[in-house]
């Protein structure tokens, strides 16, 4: 293993070594002329609040680059300084308001497939598409073979403002699931799209979808912010509940007491199997996000009060391993694959990867 | 903090005659209106723009952190603004303007013209009390802890809270007198009186032999099951710090480290963590954002 050669190979914190799987990345497209609706416009903004409300000014992207920034430079973010050594797509659609889509399965394909042994990537399926839906998953399935789906429960289409994952439509999509090896199930239960009453704090329905499908398991990213409390509960109670760490994982920016908090009530509640690292990209870049949540320190008051340590052993499952057990990604076998694959020659990375050699990490 | 904007005309009105003392007044009344997420004073966290007095008309501008602010916390915001305005004797009417949301232009129509929120909003499923209501039983947890806290510290045992009815507490002044079979124990009012507040008005709690402390899910609690309760307190604590973090930065980031007036006054720094459940231990806290913002 790499760590016994000494050599200063991905991360490492406290002297070992930390694959980092990225488990959440989008590719979207919200340039001007693929906006239909306003909402479009405006959930850019939003987002584009979020990434400035918490990244280091000196990271910060402008507007136009945000809106669009490609394969190309969402590689060289991810891989190029070997921040992720793997990364997890979550789709977005948001038909609505994107002509072609906001972030598709097909559109984050594109750098999918460029370099698969480096991304997951994730479909969805809508309940409220019925039989056409049922055999658009079974077409992600068969022609990307995924693994997992991202789900918006909170997205308006047409007269419907939403949908529940435990409603009978719901179940019928996730028997499909089960039946067709799709184990993933990546609920945004966060900051919702279009939000009136229903949903605005609602997490509860991941309960009985749950229990309902112990062979699926249930990730539910943003760890619920703002329902952190009803997540915790619930998935103290059922343990194929996870917790996302996207947007919390960005509180680690400017507020860093929060985000102990935040950790230290997830690894009470749920213990450090069941997290799991997600930047967002492009809301945050994981090229400065994965080094600031791996220094991360919850403060003495908060290791008395919890309980719980963020170290070493904990960061090695949240940013990588419990990804890699959900994904069936054996982490010793891709390091060996990447000491000559494309992205590690694109980045000349061949040395973060256990050959012998050991060049400075940077 | 904001700008105040007020007629130097005639004022007939039996208030107070100086358009500051207005102003302040009408402060003091938006102080009481909360963010239903985060259990904060919209004073506080510097949502309001502008109030501008003219005689008994009384116009409010506020902006949310984020243009995607839940509508029906917005719809909350902005209604029990005008209530609370409306509630000064020497106001006759008061105008609440919503600014940079989506739905602002809806809300501020819909507000003023006095129309509910279903009218407001026809396709939405239902109305804003039971969202309300789950809301508040939020801010009842988290407070919960902190008056059980004093409770405990004070050496009442687990036993005796949970078998605690309201008619076993007293708030006298800066104090809560606790009847505990005979004996009485005097514990600082403040947490008690703010969670028997919430109680009362979320009607928890109404009878003088209703249990006073409870789950998260309004049931009485088996006294060992106290501390798993008190964890569930610290977590919607937590969970409301959380968000407010996250409303704060949005805020932040729409505004300019300045803020909506230009102020450069934090809405949270001096009173963000006072909130936190920890141990009361203030000074101990800091805010990375605080010190970003004094250079």
């Amino acid at each position: 293993m790499c760590a016994v050669l000494i050599i200063a190979c991905m991360y490492e914190k406290d002297g070992e070594e930390i694959f980092v799987i990225d488990g959440h990345v989008h590719m979207w497209d919200a340039r001007k002329e693929n906006i239909i609706h306003e909402g479009g416009e405006q959930f850019l903004q939003c987002f584009y609040d979020y990434h400035t409300g918490f990244t280091p000014e000196e990271e910060q992207w402008d507007i136009d680059e945000y809106r669009h920034y490609g394969p190309d430079k969402m590689a060289e973010d991810l891989f190029g300084n070997a921040a992720a050594d793997m990364a997890i797509f979550q789709p977005t659609y948001l038909d609505d308001f994107y002509d072609e889509g906001f972030n598709t399965t097909e559109q984050n394909a594109e750098l999918a497939e460029k370099y698969p042994e480096r991304f997951v990537l994730n479909g969805s399926f809508d309940p409220r598409d019925g039989e056409e839906g049922l055999r658009y998953l079974e077409h992600l399935k068969e022609e990307y073979d995924i693994p997992g789906v991202k789900l918006y429960t909170a997205e308006w289409r047409g007269e419907s403002k939403g949908w529940r994952l435990d409603s009978d439509d719901a179940f019928q999509f996730l028997e499909k699931c089960a039946d067709l090896g799709i184990k993933n199930i990546n609920a945004h239960k966060g900051p919702t799209i279009r939000p009136l009453n229903r949903d605005a704090f609602d997490v509860e329905d991941v309960d009985d979808a749950a229990s309902s499908f112990p062979e699926l398991n249930f990730i539910v990213n943003h760890v619920g912010l703002p329902r952190l409390d009803d997540f915790c509960w619930i998935a103290a109670q059922e343990p194929n509940v996870y917790g996302g760490l996207a947007v919390a994982s960005a509180m680690s920016t400017h507020r860093e007491r929060k985000f102990g908090e935040i950790m230290g009530e997830l690894l009470f509640w749920l213990g450090e199997d069941r997290l799991l690292f997600g930047s967002d990209y492009a809301l945050w870049n994981p090229d400065w996000l994965v080094d600031q949540v791996m220094n991360a320190e919850l403060t003495q008051e908060q290791k008395d009060e919890y309980g719980v340590e963020l170290d070493v052993d904990t960061m090695k499952k949240i940013m990588g391993e419990n990804a890699a057990e959900l994904y069936d990604i054996d982490i010793e076998e891709k390091k060996r694959q990447f000491r000559d694959d494309p992205v590690s020659e694109r980045f000349d990375l061949e040395n973060h990867y256990g050959s012998e050699v050991g060049a400075a990490a940077d | 903090m904001s700008e105040s904007i007020t007629d130097p005309m005639d004022d007939t009105s039996t208030g107070p005659a100086d358009s500051q003392d207005q102003t302040v007044a009408v402060r003091d009344r938006l102080d009481r209106v909360e963010d239903p997420e985060l259990a904060r004073s919209i004073v506080e966290l510097d949502y309001i723009d502008t109030i501008q007095v003219d005689g008994g008309q009384v116009e409010v501008r506020f902006t949310l952190p984020t243009a995607w602010c839940s509508p029906a916390f917005a719809w909350m915001m902005a209604t029990d603004a005008r209530d609370e305005v409306e509630a000064l004797d020497w106001v006759n009417n008061a105008r609440i303007e919503l600014c940079d949301h989506m739905h602002g232009e809806e809300i501020t129509t819909g507000v003023n013209a006095r129309d509910s929120f279903g009218e407001t909003f026809p396709d939405a499923d239902g109305d804003v009390a039971a969202v309300r209501a789950a809301i508040a039983d939020k801010a009842r947890v988290s407070r919960q802890r902190e008056a059980i806290q004093v409770l405990l510290d004070a050496g009442v045992n687990p036993e005796q809270i949970v078998s605690l009815e309201r008619s076993g507490i007293d708030i006298v002044g800066d104090e809560a007198h606790v009847e505990l079979d005979g004996l009485s124990v005097v514990v600082d009012a403040a947490p008690v009186a703010d969670y028997i507040d919430r109680v009362t008005t979320s009607g928890h709690v109404t009878a003088d032999d209703d249990t006073l402390f409870l789950t998260p899910e309004g049931d009485p609690i088996p006294a060992d099951q106290l501390d798993v309760v008190q964890k569930r307190s610290r977590l919607a604590t937590v969970n409301m710090g959380g968000q407010g973090a996250v409303c704060d930065a949005l805020h932040r980031a729409r505004h300019g480290p300045d803020g909506p007036d230009g102020s450069g006054s934090s809405p949270f720094a001096e009173s963000e963590f006072d909130q936190s459940a920890y141990d009361g231990n203030v000074d101990e806290f800091t805010s990375t954002w605080t010190l970003s913002t004094d250079d």
